[in-house]
């Protein structure tokens, strides 16, 4: 009898301790990011840093400004690209696919979850960007194939695995009295799943959706062969830009003092822009569950 | 959707496709240069913006105004790849690593090779250095360097396709044994990697191990203990020589501006590149109105 509650106990703690690790992890990051990148944020001054246009480290400039940019115009074209494809794909897989088809695609979805991302770097190279380069070309825009386009549409076939995964789980998810019920009063098998099923399942689609945010935000080595890396604000769909991520990996081997807290910050700043999607999706989902 | 509009778009999906695969290209002199650099890092960059002018004296300060436009690649062999794919691209490397797939231009009249690099008729070239912390003539180190600059090592340099330079002595192995890490410029690489075989046939029992990076990382590892040589591809700044560095020079490399293999030019002059590279001729028109 004892025994049992001692094990119980042991058990408790175990998986306690597994909590911990994690935690500890996070916090961890927490600290060795803001201890090295706050002072620095703080000796180059937070608005010459945030909102400075040039990107100079060699004469002392830090403004990041024109990767925040970047990035943001990046993540915004995966989404575009990502999310409508990635949501109608899973409705097709949990309500229309045929069961012929199913273990194939879901197999292929799959696959594309496991590529690494500099495999997707080199598919990007050698197959999206003379595409890119010579329709650009053809249509008389101009451009050299790395640009902000390209790295939107290699971003966006990057989380479709994740955003695919997430939302057809939670539509399966959704109680069938839901689908039912609507048919019941007379919908269509289309309207009922646009009308009731997919709302119901919002939740889940939009965990999806930040997911997929946050892998494109984090992406660094498809993005820095095709995005071109020029430190400076966009100037057009077809020229190319720098992401904050792509920053730091350029640099980081061969920075030195200022510089190399200057890269640190930047993680900061990526860190934080992570955080406030999370939290806003939190409290998104807070105030439909009151609602 | 109605069936029209459906049939419409699939044919303009279409036509974007096909247009993009395919197509034979029509030299266009309006189309923008796709203008290559490295990054901030590299030795190869450093040396082309001071041979060819880029800098600017602002508020005590040389900048370093190479066009925000240009293509930033983060190594040799992506720039030869990048510019061996676009048509209307230029770009600068080392020229021991120049290989059939470019096309590399005589600037000033001078024709780029060993013999045009060494009399000086070619002007853009730049040392090879590596890099130590002060080191004992009995370490691995100092046997290393004696090696590189010996007959036998400078031999290898210029069966590399690189400017060897006066050789000393001939080489004798001392049966040294450990491990050393040589690290650095990612033009130095390639010969590097041809003294390092050599060198260990001649020590079996020395392991080197060569990273390939750029050269101011060969700078800042070398200073923290990352690696036990530093390879770079220009000359030590006053800054890192006060740290406690100290360079040889192991060859003499020119740097090639190559351009792709279907670009008619074949010859420029060192102001049309200083203008391409700075901004001021954004198309291939712009820089042969001479």
């Amino acid at each position: 009898m004892k025994l049992n509650k001692f094990k119980e106990y042991f058990m408790q703690g175990v998986f306690f301790l597994a909590a911990c690790v994690s935690i500890l992890a996070v916090a961890i990051i927490c600290y060795f990011l803001f201890e090295g990148g706050l002072p620095a944020i703080l000796k180059i001054g937070p608005l010459k840093f945030l909102g400075g246009q040039v990107w100079r480290p060699n004469n002392d400039m830090y403004g990041i400004f024109p990767m925040i940019v970047g990035s943001l115009y990046v993540t915004a074209g995966a989404l575009l690209f990502g999310v409508p494809i990635g949501i109608l794909t899973s409705v097709f897989m949990a309500m229309y696919c045929p069961k012929v088809l199913y273990r194939p695609l879901k197999t292929a979805i799959e696959l594309l979850a496991g590529i690494p991302s500099v495999v997707y770097g080199f598919f990007g190279l050698v197959v999206l960007v003379p595409a890119i380069r010579s329709i650009g070309r053809t249509l008389g825009l101009g451009g050299n194939g790395n640009s902000i386009l390209t790295a939107s549409l290699l971003l966006g076939m990057m989380i479709l695995p994740t955003i695919i995964g997430v939302t057809e789980s939670a539509i399966r998810a959704v109680p069938s009295y839901y689908y039912e019920g609507a048919l019941a009063l007379g919908a269509t098998h289309e309207r009922a799943i646009f009308r009731t099923v997919l709302p119901a399942a919002k939740s889940g689609v939009v965990a999806g959706v930040v997911l997929g945010v946050g892998r494109a935000i984090g992406e660094t080595m498809a993005v820095i062969m095709v995005a071109g890396n020029q430190p400076r604000l966009p100037n057009g769909l077809l020229r190319g830009i720098r992401t904050l991520t792509a920053n730091i990996v350029l640099e980081m081997g061969y920075a030195t003092d200022l510089h190399r807290e200057a890269l640190i910050a930047t993680g900061v700043v990526l860190f934080v822009f992570i955080l406030l999607i999370n939290v806003s999706v939190s409290l998104l989902n807070r105030r439909d569950k009151n609602a | 959707m109605c069936r029209k509009c459906k049939v419409l778009i699939l044919w303009l999906v279409l036509v974007l496709i096909l247009s993009g695969c395919g197509h034979e290209e029509v030299w266009n002199p309006d189309n923008d240069i796709t203008i290559v650099a490295r990054e901030d890092g590299s030795g190869t960059r450093g040396a082309f913006t001071e041979l060819f002018a880029l800098e600017q004296e602002e508020g005590g300060k040389l900048l370093d105004m190479t066009t925000l436009e240009a293509q930033i690649t983060n190594s040799t062999a992506v720039t030869i790849g990048t510019v061996a794919e676009d048509e209307y691209a230029i770009g600068y490397i080392s020229y021991g690593s120049l290989n059939q797939s470019v096309k590399a231009l005589a600037i000033d009249g001078a024709k780029i090779s060993e013999e045009t690099i060494k009399s000086g008729d070619y002007q853009i070239a730049r040392p090879f250095n590596i890099v130590t912390k002060t080191y004992k003539e009995s370490s691995e180190v100092a046997d290393f360097i004696h090696f590189i600059k010996s007959r036998q090592g400078q031999k290898v340099v210029s069966e590399a396709g690189f400017v060897s330079l006066e050789a000393d002595a001939d080489y004798k192995s001392s049966g040294l044994s450990g491990k050393l890490v040589v690290g650095g410029s990612s033009s130095v690489s390639p010969v590097m990697e041809k003294l390092i075989e050599a060198y260990q046939q001649a020590n079996p029992q020395m392991e080197v191990e060569m990273q390939s990076t750029d050269s101011t990382t060969g700078v800042t590892a070398t200073l923290e203990g990352g690696y036990d040589i530093g390879m770079i591809s220009r000359d030590l700044k006053p800054s890192e020589g006060s740290r406690g560095l100290q360079a040889t020079v192991i060859a003499v490399d020119g740097i090639a501006i190559i351009v792709n293999k279907l670009n008619d030019l074949d010859a420029l002059t060192s102001a049309e590149v200083q203008k391409i590279y700075l901004g001021e001729a954004m198309t291939w028109e712009a820089v042969t109105q001479r």
